[in-house]
């Protein structure tokens, strides 16, 4: 008889929330999200622009085969479109994934040294001992070099007549004259030997922040229980200390792995290939042999590989904590 | 299981003298409490039982070994830390098994011993949770069991209840003298709360500014404080204290009020102890508010005549604050349903037996 009251409540909610729908417009400033969006548009579309725009513009590029020298400038690339050759031709490239393996081993050995360096360092500057604020200053003077100059000091340092073979000659008491630059071997032990100088500093740097802020009171808990030194380390620093060794050798990974200065100035990729980094085989195929959308695919392929492999990286940061029932 | 032996212990840091000659024992099995205000140097002395602090001068013996040269972990005490501690990363059987892991013992019987444990603690349904993850109540629990697993001849507990809520505070006291009776285990406990140390423990060490007090049973602490910071320290509310002077006259002795005119009359025993007493004219007497009682009449000449204030209504008792002569304020437990008003005149009783003496100079008791 009252039929007001027959609709069940939840029918009631579905019809309001229908009429909702068909009333808004799109461009419905009542709406909190459409206008908090209405307000951050410009910035997102310049920001967009920025880091959008570069890559895009390489995508387009890499999947012709235009150069400078085939006239024309960038946009007119079209003309050259070539479906993807470059990339086809990239993976038969021995050169590439050769200069690609190289940088991984640099950067490999560089970074874990870089590390255990690092972390043994932060571990002394736990205590307290004479002169800690000099060592602590002169430990960050190599990160505050200008890679360039420091570049040119590690080439005059491995120099066949340069101060590193002195010290060696002084050392076994005959010349002792290697040409440290001139050998495989040596020239890739003299590049990860430079490159660990500069960036043991920043390691250093970010382990000594995670050691700081370790809870005392846990290290002394386990020392009360009888844990020796290295089961304290190995079940509690090290563990609590994983997020941020993670981080630190993701962003020191990613960074390795873009090594050009160093290398550029202390051999240039030599002898031969033996030194050559993805850097310095970009730099070469752009700027000496003027091919621009090939490094544009050689720059596509190494963004696609370290983006998988840095989201592997950092996986165990993003699972979640074991829930509480 | 372990007796514990402090002599002529001490510690600096820098200038500043956290311990002063410490000479303690607390005896095996025994459940004992170092109670004192914060920075008075419970947590220090406690530290350098556990090993991690390295005493200045003085020797620590468990039993008849002297442990100075002991390092903290072979000396096999449990220490629960005031905020716990907890191995956040783990789960709460690994935390509570942690011990054993580190000393090799294998899988199967970490599993058992952890089992045994957290049944103790009714810990058993969150063994396999995330030990960060729990309130601060089941950490407290957690830090325990960790603690107990190892079997300790000696457990140390630096203010585990002090981060607790007031409930569950009050039950794990009694959970806490379960345990210790149960595993007949030397326990020393730290802290700042009079109630707990009170409630919980056999033996009482008091300790200020580095100094030990007083060490005793908890009646002997509360019925025969040997000086002022004792008496005012133990009690809630504290002890009335009235600055007095030793008068004789016609053969009987009487403490006199300074800012007033109250009279104690004194028995002989103590009137030959006060005439003999070279400060007898700096004195303080104090009865504990729990011991007074007041009266509407001066039914008896001896009654101390006083003014209300204000009261307190707590609820199972009434503090009522009174105005002894000039300057003098004094506290009296009344019954709940005391409801006189301010400037009201009331008569107080003292017990004799619950009278203490102090010397004002040297703030010892006069016994």
């Amino acid at each position: 008889m009252d039929r007001n009251v027959a609709i069940p409540a939840i029918v009631e909610r579905r019809v309001q929330l229908v009429a909702r729908l068909r009333r808004r417009r799109f461009w419905d400033m009542s709406d909190v999200r459409v206008f908090a969006t209405s307000l951050t548009a410009p910035a997102q579309i310049v920001l967009l622009f920025i880091i959008m725009f570069p890559l895009l513009a390489e995508v387009y590029i890499s999947l012709t085969s235009w150069t400078p020298t085939r006239g024309g400038d960038w946009t007119q690339a079209y003309r050259f479109w070539d479906w993807g050759r470059n990339y086809v031709e990239i993976l038969r490239d021995l050169a590439f994934w050769q200069a690609l393996g190289r940088t991984f081993l640099i950067a490999g050995v560089a970074v874990a040294l870089e590390f255990l360096l690092g972390l043994g360092i932060a571990f002394l500057f736990l205590d307290e001992f004479p002169g800690k604020r000099v060592f602590y200053a002169l430990m960050l003077v190599p990160m505050m070099i200008v890679p360039a100059v420091a570049g040119y000091v590690f080439w005059l340092f491995f120099q066949s007549n340069g101060p590193l073979n002195a010290i060696i000659s002084l050392l076994i008491g005959q010349p002792f004259t290697l040409t440290w630059l001139a050998n495989d071997v040596t020239a890739m032990i003299a590049v990860i030997v430079a490159e660990v100088w500069e960036w043991t500093p920043l390691m250093f740097l970010i382990m000594l922040s995670g050691l700081v802020g370790l809870p005392e009171d846990q290290m002394r808990a386990a020392t009360m229980l009888g844990a020796t030194s290295w089961q304290k380390f190995r079940y509690l620093v090290l563990p609590m200390l994983k997020p941020i060794i993670i981080i630190a050798l993701v962003i020191r990974g990613m960074e390795a792995v873009k090594i050009f200065d160093m290398v550029y100035l202390m051999t240039q990729g030599g002898p031969a290939q033996a030194t050559e980094t993805i850097s310095i085989y970009m730099y070469k195929i752009a700027f000496q042999q003027v091919r621009w959308s090939y490094a544009a695919a050689a720059a596509m392929t190494i963004l696609v590989i370290m983006t998988i492999l840095a989201s592997y990286a950092l996986r165990p940061l993003q699972t979640p904590q074991r829930e509480v029932a | 299981m372990a007796s514990v032996r402090l002599e002529n212990l001490r510690k600096e840091f820098g200038s500043v003298v956290a311990v002063k000659e410490l000479t303690l024992h607390f005896p095996d099995k025994k459940f004992a409490a170092i109670l004192g205000p914060s920075g008075c140097g419970k947590t220090t002395t406690m530290n350098m039982i556990a090993g991690l602090e390295t005493p200045t001068r003085g020797f620590i013996y468990f039993d008849d070994r002297c442990m100075n040269d002991v390092p903290p972990g072979k000396r096999n005490v449990g220490f629960v830390f005031q905020n716990y501690a907890i191995f956040t990363h783990m789960t709460v059987a690994e935390n509570i098994g942690f011990g054993l892991k580190i000393r090799g013992v294998d899988e199967a019987t970490i599993r058992r011993e952890v089992g045994k444990i957290a049944e103790l603690l009714e810990l058993t349904d969150m063994l396999p949770m995330n030990a960060g993850r729990l309130s601060v109540n089941d950490m407290q629990k957690v830090a325990l069991g960790r603690s107990m697993i190892v079997k300790p001849r000696i457990f140390l507990l630096d203010e585990p209840f002090s981060n607790l809520d007031a409930a569950f505070r009050a039950y794990m006291r009694g959970e806490l003298k379960r345990i210790q009776r149960e595993i007949g285990q030397t326990m020393i406990y730290v802290t700042h709360d009079q109630v707990e140390a009170m409630s919980m423990a056999d033996y009482i060490a008091v300790m200020d500014f580095g100094v030990l007090q007083q060490f005793g049973t908890p009646d002997e602490i509360y019925n025969q404080p040997v000086n002022l910071f004792v008496a005012n320290f133990i009690g809630s509310p504290n002890m009335n204290f009235i600055p007095c002077y030793f008068h004789s006259q016609n053969g009987q002795g009487y403490l006199v009020q300074k800012h007033g005119n109250a009279r104690i009359l004194l028995d002989d025993r103590r009137r030959q102890l006060l005439e003999r007493h070279p400060g007898n004219q700096d004195l303080i007497w104090g009865v504990r508010p729990e011991h007074l009682t007041l009266h509407a009449e001066p039914s008896q000449p001896e009654y101390l005549r006083a003014t209300v204030r204000f009261l307190e209504p707590l609820g199972p008792k009434t503090v009522v604050h009174l105005e002894l002569g000039d300057q003098d304020t004094i506290k009296v437990i009344a019954h709940p349903s005391y409801r006189e008003k301010t400037g009201t005149v009331q008569w107080i009783e003292i017990n004799p037996k619950y009278l203490h003496i102090f010397d004002a100079k040297t703030g010892l008791a006069i016994r």
